[in-house]
């Protein structure tokens, strides 16, 4: 069977729900941005596809670019969540609803 | 050949994401993400890029889950005790309802035969170092200076931020 561009789309679009499915579900704010970081390797592999498609290298300079964002995010976001921690002494979400109460 | 590895590292992807989720320790969640991160490096591979599947290892599946790592075995504790409980009951349908739609719009697809199929084989030089490296230093060198200040910036605040209680230089 021939793998076509709709095989690409179709995983990298399971891959994605799984990633969304998992930011919701998980209580862990560690686990919820390792689920951001995998929607985001979704829409690399949905670059990666488009440009196999076209035959143009512009979709891989895009790939590049969002390991950089994925890479500037994973740093502050861990950063933030070093310093909840280091005041409220939890990571899980379900405690830190202090602007709700 | 092409089929058989999109399967594997596809298959493979899936099952790491899928038990990232799945997985109620911190710890084992990022080792399954290394996992999945690696077989997502497979596909970009499949996909006619090895630069591309390098970076992923060095990048993600190194670099970013280093840090991942580092910082769970730095928050002790909590985290590796895994989580206390999930969401609210309630909430589930909720949560239901964007996969189902996306999963429905799949299976209509997939049912439409609007496969697109790629060419035979891409164009000579795509996706090596050198094909990369004159698209990122001619075509997209704007992008390319923007997103080395957004890599600067994440620096500054990932240094001001982890410094802690400690005055801050201009205060």
């Amino acid at each position: 069977m021939e793998i076509t561009l709709t095989h690409y789309l179709v995983l990298a679009g399971l891959v994605f729900i799984t990633g969304m499915v998992g930011f919701v579900v998980r209580r862990n704010a560690l686990v919820m941005m390792m689920c951001i970081e995998l929607m985001l390797c979704a829409t690399n592999i949905v670059f990666a596809a488009f440009a196999r498609l076209h035959g143009d290298g512009g979709g891989h300079v895009f790939v590049l670019m969002n390991f950089a964002v994925a890479a500037s995010e994973a740093a502050i976001g861990l950063a933030i969540l070093v310093e909840i921690y280091r005041r409220r002494r939890t990571v899980n979400v379900d405690d830190l609803k202090t602007l709700m109460e | 050949m092409e089929g058989l590895l999109f399967w594997f590292c596809g298959g493979m992807l899936l099952l790491g994401g899928v038990m990232m989720v799945l997985q109620r320790s911190a710890v084992v969640s990022a080792v399954w993400l290394v996992f999945a991160f690696i077989s997502a490096a497979g596909i970009f591979a499949v996909l006619g890029g090895p630069f591309l599947a390098v970076m992923q290892v060095l990048v993600y599946a190194g670099a970013i889950m280093v840090l991942f790592l580092f910082v769970i075995m730095m928050l002790q504790g909590p985290v590796l005790e895994g989580e206390r409980r999930l969401m609210p009951a309630g909430l589930w349908p909720l949560v239901a309802v964007p996969p189902v739609a996306v999963l429905v719009l799949i299976i209509g697809y997939l049912r439409s035969d609007a496969t697109v199929a790629f060419a035979a084989s891409p164009p000579a030089g795509f996706g090596t170092v050198e094909s990369v490296a004159g698209l990122l230093l001619g075509r997209y060198l704007l992008a390319f200076e923007l997103i080395s200040i957004v890599l600067l910036v994440a620096l500054i605040g990932a240094l001001a931020l982890g410094r802690g209680e400690r005055k801050l230089p201009w205060k």
